[in-house]
This record gives structure tokens, sequence and C-alpha cells, in this order.
């Protein structure tokens, strides 16, 4: 995962700079968008499918506007930073097992995420994330819920929770429609319906929380709750709460970044609400697409071998 | 809490019939974090759900002349929640030979049998209370079928017969387990589903109701749910069981390169009409465990996906894997719609409580010398 971070970030940011450059006024200009809609395929006989020269992504043709003239945010995405290691401002550490891992394994260094100087924890929260960061490594799966009062959530492959599945370092994909928008993350495959027409409160607690959604001007606003206490925000230990409440704010700035805004509110860890923000990139490659990174045939033999439960016919198979 | 009751019921489970426990725990190990309703009159009457299968297949009968509604932006609409649970066995029974249909009053009629043995309760064997949503397929509202079998092709509905290579494989395997370590462990179950790597089918969607599924939970319908979203350029599939994601783009870009292989393959889709076909290929080697019904990585599965009714979808599949099968073989089948349009999170994995239970189960049992070393052994 972290071969060539650095040079991916930068590459993407060039791309999407490039890109900005060139479509601004198309950005600007609903009508034009809308007139660019996809068009719909019409038939073709059996058998004669095509493939063109040069494939042409369905959300790079479609334009800035959605039918219903709502900014259109469908498309692949990926935010460009490091606060999946520490959302506060950080320097370049060792990883864990630098004796085998070396650069590989090592934390990248990062401006921060969070708006405002330090996460205002209660003293008590404030203890729960420093035991939270000694113990991030600690896996200790139990057949009853105590499994999830260990290390972090990612390692073990467990889901991340809202708003960490939007700035870990992988991209995610956004599936709009006028009632519900679908984000498709590529860790792990999570997913989450952000339901835009019937707003309800969560019926059941989820990693990825309850989302009701709405339009304000540009700006899509996402309510979150629901979430059920396991969420961790980094590998550095900070957490939310079951009583967390995100609300998230996605601005477009242009085709091919948006701001993202998260508000966070929990009142069982934090004396007050605080915010996150940064950029979110789209992704221009001409055949990009999400590819499955489904983590749990990784983890098995990490998490399964402790009790005695992980024993291959063949270790060298996958 | 339901979910911490149902693992109490395992481990009780466990100190009693192992058997029991180890095809419930198929079941276990994926258990959704919400429940809804398709037939909210009906879920803890079966008299009343055969009666609603009933009248809603037909109506399906009755659409000869149904125009599909289209999205704003011109494709066909095949959004909404469909239902992959069937009464209709994959394959044909033999002493059926060439009868392709049933009558109208036999498929009604299979259909009660099937559900009402569905229904029936052993109270030895419930982990769930099963008036829950969808335990058993009628409950979901699965629908009687006029076809005989799923299979439409070879003629006789049967499987084609395995190539040279899947018998000597299949032999392997078996010659395999017997020489395994007496540790049973995680990896050979071989059980995609047990291990929460894959939910129930999310390719092909509909396998094959009972008897003769692929697994306990494809037989009781649990989870069953494909969600359709579509938007401009893409149709994508969540499966309620595992939420297993297939992103479908329907733009004629080629397949991604042959050396990425993955659990689900790689899907390409298009417009024939108002039918959305899509191929997948790309398959991995899910080794210890198989592709569908012992299936490699040289797969390739086409589907053809029509609506033919509001509540009823045509889905039609050809399988093909020439390191497994003779020759090509063909679904054809319909899926019924459930309402409301959603799904809810599950967080198979995280969660897998049963997988514990059941290996560890197992390993007792082996070592007491009162199981084999494949435990229910079912290839996913």
């Amino acid at each position: 995962m972290r071969i060539g971070w650095t040079g991916l970030s930068a590459f993407l940011a060039t791309m999407a700079i490039v890109w900005a450059a060139t479509i601004t006024s198309e950005g600007q200009a609903p009508a034009a968008g809308r007139a660019q809609g996809a068009a719909p395929q019409t038939a073709a006989p059996a058998g004669a499918r095509q493939t063109p020269a040069q494939p042409r992504p369905a959300a790079a043709a479609q334009g800035a506007r959605t039918e219903d003239g709502k900014p259109n945010l469908n498309g692949i995405w990926q935010a460009i930073n490091t606060a999946n290691w520490d959302i506060e401002a950080h320097h370049a550490e060792a990883g864990p097992h630098n004796d085998i891992m070396g650069a590989w394994g090592s934390e990248p260094a990062g401006m921060g995420i969070v708006e405002g100087g330090a996460i205002p924890y209660k003293p008590e929260a404030l203890k729960k994330k420093q035991d939270n960061f000694k113990n991030r490594m600690l896996v200790k799966i139990t057949n009853d819920p105590h499994r999830f009062d260990t290390g972090d959530p990612e390692l073990e492959c467990f889901r991340p929770g809202v708003p960490r599945a939007n700035y870990m370092p992988f991209p995610f994909q956004i599936f709009q429609n006028k009632d519900q928008i679908l984000m498709v993350y590529e860790y792990k495959g999570a997913m989450r319906t952000v339901f835009m027409d019937k707003h309800q409160d969560a019926p059941v607690d989820s990693w990825m929380g309850w989302s009701n959604g709405r339009w304000e001007g540009d700006t899509l606003v996402i309510d979150v709750t629901g979430f059920n206490g396991h969420q961790w925000l980094d590998r550095a230990g900070n957490f939310l709460s079951d009583t967390a409440h995100v609300v998230e704010r996605w601005t477009p700035r242009g085709r091919a970044h948006m701001m993202y805004e998260a508000t966070i509110e929990d009142p069982a860890t934090f004396t007050r609400p605080w915010k996150i923000s940064f950029p979110v990139y789209r992704r221009l490659e001409p055949n990009i697409q999400l590819l499955e990174f489904n983590c749990v045939p990784f983890v098995e033999e990490m998490i399964y071998t402790p009790l005695g439960l992980y024993n291959p016919p063949n270790r060298s198979s996958r | 809490m339901r979910m911490w009751n149902r693992m109490l019921w395992v481990t009780t489970a466990l100190t009693g019939a192992m058997v029991v426990a180890l095809s419930m725990a198929v079941l276990l190990a994926q258990a959704p974090s919400g429940g809804k309703k398709a037939l909210p009159q009906t879920t803890t009457s079966t008299d009343a759900a055969i009666k609603a299968s009933e009248d809603a297949f037909k109506k399906s009968l009755e659409l000869k002349n149904y125009t599909v509604p289209k999205k704003p932006w011109g494709e066909p609409d095949l959004s909404g929640v469909w239902l992959t649970a069937t009464y209709t066995r994959l394959q044909r029974p033999q002493e059926l030979g060439d009868k392709e249909f049933y009558t109208e009053a036999e498929a009604i009629a299979e259909y009660k049998k099937a559900a009402e043995s569905d229904a029936e309760v052993d109270p030895r064997t419930v982990h769930y209370d099963w008036k829950e949503y969808a335990m058993d397929a009628w409950q979901g509202g699965a629908t009687p079928n006029l076809r005989t079998s799923l299979i439409v092709d070879p003629k006789n509905g049967r499987l084609p017969p395995l190539t040279p290579e899947a018998q000597q494989r299949r032999a392997a395997a078996a010659a395999a387990a017997k020489q395994q370590d007496p540790m049973l462990g995680v990896k050979t179950f071989g059980n995609l589903y047990t291990r929460c790597v894959l939910g129930l089918g999310a390719l092909p969607l509909v396998r094959g109701g009972m008897p003769g599924a692929d697994s306990a939970a494809a037989a009781a319908g649990v989870t069953a749910e494909a969600f359709f979203f579509q938007s401009p350029g893409y149709v994508t599939i969540v499966m309620q069981s595992n939420n297993d994601v297939r992103i479908i783009p329907t733009d004629n870009r080629p397949h991604v390169q042959s050396q990425v292989r993955q659990w689900l393959g790689d899907s390409r889709g298009h417009w024939e009409g108002n039918t959305l076909v899509v191929e997948s290929t790309n398959f991995n080697d899910p080794k210890p465990a198989t592709h569908f019904l012992g299936a490699t990585d040289s797969l390739s599965i086409v589907e053809r996906f029509t609506r033919v009714g509001p509540n009823t979808m045509r889905y039609q599949y050809t399988v093909t894997d020439p390191k497994t099968w003779t020759r090509p073989w063909s679904v054809d089948t319909t899926m019924p719609r459930v309402d409301p349009s959603m799904i809810y999170e599950f967080a198979c994995h995280e969660q897998n409580y049963g997988l514990i239970n059941v290996v560890t189960g197992t390993q007792i049992r082996y070592r007491e010398g009162t199981r084999d070393l494949r435990g229910n052994g079912a290839p996913e």
C-alpha cells in the first residue's frame, strides 16, 4: 500500500490541477453540463460488442450537473493526505516492526486535517486515546463483543466508519441519484447509502452509520448518526463513541476536486463539536475503476493463529 | 443484542449436536445488521405467504405487454431490491425427464410443498426465530415458477458432464481431505461464506432452491437480496449478504488486464434493447475453496437482466469454464422485487463469532473421534 505513496499523491495532485484548469468553464456552466448528459446506449446486435480504441469512462462523459440540476458528483475520488495515520499534525516515524518492514512500514508526516488546534477530548477520553495508541496493534479476537476492545479496526479488516473512510489511502466511488446516493469505498468494499428522499433515524447501529442527505445550494450535506461506537479515526488511536454525530459537507470546486468538511459532535468523548476538512480529488485516469480490496483473507492468519484455528492445508495457497 | 443471543444459541448447540451446529453455523457466520419485511402481512404465516406468492405469480404471468420505465438518461429502470431466493432446483429431477414446464397448478403445488417443508421447524435445530424476516424463502417473497429447473441448456435441465481435469481435481480434493492435519483450521473449511470472504451468491445471483442448494443458507433463502443501484453509465449491485458490491460499467470499456484477478471477477455491461448484458471474467483462484459448483479461475459468466414486469426481473445466465464442464450451460429464471428499496449494513467478518465456535467445536469432535475431517464439507 505504501509503495510509491508520495509519488502517487504528487501525480494525482498534478493531474487534478491540470484538469481543473482546463475545465473551469465547464464546471461553471450548468446548462452545458446538462446538454452533455450521458447518451443512452442503443440496442447492439448480440455478440457485436465493440471495444473503442479510447475507453470513455461514463463519469467523464457527463456534465457538471445532473438531470435535476444538482452538482454531478458521479465518479471516483480520493483524498491525498496522511490523516489515516494521524488526523492531527505529525512528523514521520518509524512504523511498528521496522526491524523487518523498514521504510515500507514507516509512517508519513502530515499537516493534519483538524481545524483549530487540539481535539477537545474529555480527560478520560484523552486517556483512552493514548491507550488506544499503545494498543493499536493488539489483536485479541474473541467470540463476543470484547473483540472490539483491542487495536485499530483497520488492522483487522473491519469497516472504517465515517468520516475515516473518506481519507483512507484508497479511492472511493460516488453513484448519484435524485433519491439516493451510493458511496462505495475500495477499502473492504465498504458501502453506505445516503438517503436524500426519506430521512429517518438509524434503525440499527452500524459501523458506517446511517446517512441522511440534503442539498444546501451546491453543497451536499450528510447527517450521519447510528454509529456502533467501535470507530477509530486513524491509526493513532483517535476515536468516536456510539453517541457520535457527524455532519459532512461536500462542496464541489470545479470538476476535479471538492472540499470535504465534517463537524464531529460526540458528547461522551469531546467537550465541544470540532471540525476536520480536506480536499478530495477526482481520479482522472481514463481506465480508473475500483478494484477489490477484500482484506478478510489477508488478516485470517493474524487473527486466528493465536486461537489455534488457522491451519491451511497448503500454506502457499491464498 | 439479537446477535448476542444467536451466538449463545450456537455455543449451546456445540456442546450438543455437532452436526446441527455445523450446518447452522453457515447461517450464523453471516447475519445481517438489520431486518426488513417484504410481505409484512405474511412473514409469520406460511399459508398467507403461499397465498401471496401465488397471487404475485399469477400477476406476473398476466403481464405480456409491459413497458419498462426509463431512467431520466434513457436506460431501462432496473433499480430496486430483487430477491434471489427460489424453490426451483438448479437441476431438473431425473424423473421429470425432458419436461421443461409445469402447468400453473403444478407450479403452485410444487411451491406449496417446498414452502411447507421449509417452514417445518425441528426444535433441536432452531438457532434463529424462524418467524424473523426471510429466514425461510417463503417469508421473503419467493414465488412459484413454471420451470422445472433453473437450467434450460442442456435440454435435460442438468449440468453437463465434468471434464476429465475436473474429475481428477475432485478426486484429489477428496483424497486430500482424508490426509489433512487433524487440527482442522479456518481455511480447511474451504467455505468462503463461513469465513465472510464472500456472501451468498453474488455471482451468479440465483443458484437454485432446495433440495440440492449449495449451502444451508441458500436453501433457507436468508438475506437473499440484491440491491440494484442505477446511475448514468453504471449499474451497481450490492448484495444484502456480506454487502458484496459489483460495480458494472456499461460504457463498453475493455476488461482489466488478465493478471488482475478478483473474487467477483471483473464485470462489464452493455444494453441490448431493454436487456442489460453483463460479462464477468478475471476470477481469482480461491483455493482451497472453489467458485460456484467447483468452477476455477477460467470461469466466465454472461448474465442478462430484463425487467418484464413492475415486480419481476427475468434473469438469464450462461456459465463457461473449460477446466470444469465439457460445455457451457445456461439458466433462465426470474427474481421478484422486494420493498423497500434499500439494504442494511452487513458487517460479517467484524462479528464472525460463528467461525471461532464452529472450528473449535470441530477440532474437539475430531479429537474425540466423532467427526470426520471435513465438517459438512459442502463446496461453496
